[in-house]
């Protein structure tokens, strides 16, 4: 592949990054802020010698599981930050091509050699492959803050380590399967990605009502029109089972990736997409 | 044509859409997706006005109102 | 290849405004080329048109590309200042500059460097807390590092002082103009860049008024200032403007010849203002 086009995409994903680091960056910091105090007030309030005894217990708890089926138990743990996650995404998404339009910078980024079809890719790269990377190291530090505090936890109260050092190879573990989760589900909510792309594109106010709106408008006017409810139908076969959104073994990823339900996702993100990349021409 | 679609962005929002609407409602129809919406069960969904009336008069002569709740559907 | 921009019959319209109708223009390769008009008359559509901004309909060829079709393409050879401040408010100024860095094949940081050295503009402040003034420099700065064969200025000076503005116009013709290089300039002042242009486009309400390089303009158009017993002369060769001046009355004729013109009084060469002024009254008139 050309150097130069790499390093332009690697550009394009800076830009991002550095335009939305709040999003990216601010907000789990935050979410780890306020679990971290949680869980400090938690353990103020308990007994050092009872946590103590929970510590020693977990030796016992994890005998005879490998890491990884320790793992999900760490996913479960990261939940706050998978919401906040999808929510930034959504706040993300929505604004992304509409933003630099209201504010006119858009001519800026137009009058540069890049595409309309790279700058939207990027965009949908930062969202599925860079933003999770950047959750991941954030979860990870919350862990090794945690686990650092039970260290001392327990050489203050004689509980044997290596239970802890076990745990914490196991959240390691939970780290790897939380990444993959989150690729695999945008590219089950890649439909939903290309939606809001659409409409950032589109709107020249309130993108979020746009895409709303229209949503419940298409599915209206086809109820009305054909008597039908295919998108309805659809949409709810996407998102009623809270299964479809986490992974919880690595052995499920090639099947959750290489199916029919997926793989027709992508097909419709992808027209999605492809409606936003020629919405960006107009930059009014 | 493609200056026609491509020349304002109400006529590409609306392509865009119909091209979207065009291959749910093919695969639907391939695959045999329920073209309809599942019928919501519950109460809401299936409360009658005369159902209330008549739990009303058996209420002042019946204590039982959950056992006539119940006897009208999936609660 | 001797005209950078071949436009035929452009066309544009917003709702039921027509923001250009029938716009055809040529501008040589090599040219400052100076875009006048009023307020709506649409020089800013033209020259969006030209770098790909705004669809419009017709024939348009910029820098052997239809902008239309490869934007992206068009603008590895092309820069673009507009009047509004343009530049992200959230990067600083060093993001800026690795940003043009990484996506502009063309670019060259030690230039921008070079010149920002001479400037006031800190490398780690955010560009919305640079002023108006600082911005345009900054954008000038990263415009003149890359080496394209067109720039295209859109009101660049708009709400600048004059010691920038007349920075601005030194720094592009002394360290960025060359033989090998076009400028297509819009703006309403004139007077600062008229002794600048080589070519010369007046639009109003969608239309090409004029479109002359500025050394045919002596021949073309030529102002006199008739003596008091030579109006009724001066009336019957069909003026395309009078004016009221010192006392006197000043017609301007457009080839009419200088024959024809020297009997009625004194003779010059009409300012690019007092010029573009005669061509919109003429128009109004008809």
């Amino acid at each position: 592949m050309d150097k130069f086009a790499v390093l332009q995409f690697y550009g394009l994903l800076k830009r991002e990054v550095l335009e939305h680091q709040n999003l990216f960056i601010g907000a789990p910091a935050v979410v780890a802020s306020l679990l971290l105090v949680a869980c400090t007030w938690v353990a103020t309030q308990v007994d050092q010698s009872q946590l103590a005894e929970l510590l020693r217990y977990v030796p016992v708890m994890s005998d005879g599981l490998s890491i990884f089926e320790l793992a999900p138990f760490f996913m479960l743990l990261a939940i706050p930050f998978i919401l906040t996650l999808y929510i930034c995404s959504v706040i993300y998404l929505t604004n992304t091509l509409y933003q630099d339009r209201k504010e006119m910078s858009v001519l800026f980024w137009q009058s540069m050699p890049v595409s309309n079809l790279k700058t939207v890719l990027s965009k949908v790269f930062v969202i599925v492959f860079v933003v999770p990377g950047f959750y991941v190291l954030i979860i990870f530090a919350t862990y090794l803050i945690t686990m650092a505090w039970l260290t001392i936890l327990g050489i203050n109260n004689d509980v044997d380590l290596v239970g802890i050092g076990y745990m914490f190879l196991a959240a390691i573990a939970s780290l790897v399967l939380i990444y993959i989760s989150i690729i695999v589900t945008s590219l089950w909510l890649l439909p939903s990605i290309g939606w809001l792309l659409l409409f950032s594109a589109f709107a020249k106010k309130t993108p979020l009502l746009w895409a709303g709106g229209v949503l419940i408008l298409v599915g209206f006017l086809e109820d009305f029109i054909f008597g039908t409810q295919f998108l309805a139908n659809w949409i709810a076969s996407r998102t009623s089972d809270p299964r479809q959104y986490l992974i919880f073994d690595f052995q499920s990823v090639f099947e959750r990736v290489f199916n029919y339900d997926t793989l027709f996702g992508v097909v419709v993100g992808g027209i999605l997409i492809t409606g936003a990349v020629f919405m960006r021409r107009f930059t009014d | 044509m493609k200056g026609l679609i491509l020349g304002s962005r109400y006529r590409l929002l609306v392509v865009t859409l119909i091209i979207y609407m065009g291959f749910l409602v093919a695969e639907g129809m391939i695959i045999g997706r329920e073209a309809r919406a599942k019928k919501c069960v519950g109460f809401c969904f299936e409360f009658d006005s005369a159902d209330l009336e008549e739990i009303w008069k058996r209420r002042n002569g019946n204590e039982n109102i959950g056992v006539e709740l119940e006897s009208m559907g999936d609660v | 290849m001797t005209n950078i921009v071949e436009a035929k019959s452009l066309r544009k319209n917003y709702g039921n405004f027509t923001a250009l109708d029938g716009v055809d223009l040529t501008i040589p390769k090599g040219a400052i080329s100076g875009l006048i008009g009023p307020n709506g008359a649409g020089k800013t559509t033209t020259l969006k048109a030209l770098i790909g901004l705004c669809d419009v309909e017709g024939e348009l060829i910029v820098a052997g590309q239809d902008p239309r079709v490869s934007r992206h393409k068009l603008m590895e050879n092309v820069c673009f200042i507009a009047d509004v401040g343009i530049l992200p408010k959230w990067l600083k100024v060093s993001s800026v500059i690795d940003y043009v860095e990484a996506v502009h094949p063309r670019f060259d940081r030690k230039k921008v460097e070079k010149f920002l050295s001479t400037t006031d503009i800190p490398a780690n402040k955010r560009i919305k807390n640079l002023s108006k003034g600082m911005v345009t420099q900054l954008h000038l700065a990263l415009v003149m590092a890359i080496d394209v064969e067109l720039l295209v200025l859109d009101e660049p000076t708009l709400g600048l002082d004059i010691i920038y503005r007349k920075e601005f116009y030194d720094r592009l013709l002394n360290d960025f103009y060359d033989e090998n290089r076009t400028i297509i300039v819009s703006t309403h002042q004139v007077e600062e860049i008229e002794t600048l242009l080589s070519h010369l486009v007046f639009i109003n309400k969608g239309k090409i008024v004029l479109d002359s390089l500025m050394s045919d303009l002596p021949s073309i158009y030529t102002e006199v200032l008739v003596d008091a017993d030579k109006i009724a002369q001066a009336d019957s060769l069909q003026p395309i403007n009078v004016r009221e001046l010192l006392g006197k009355k000043s017609y301007t004729y457009e080839s009419v010849p200088i024959e024809q013109l020297e009997v009625l009084g004194e003779l010059r060469t009409p300012s690019v203002a007092d010029l573009f002024v005669a061509k919109l009254k003429e128009e109004k008139h008809g």
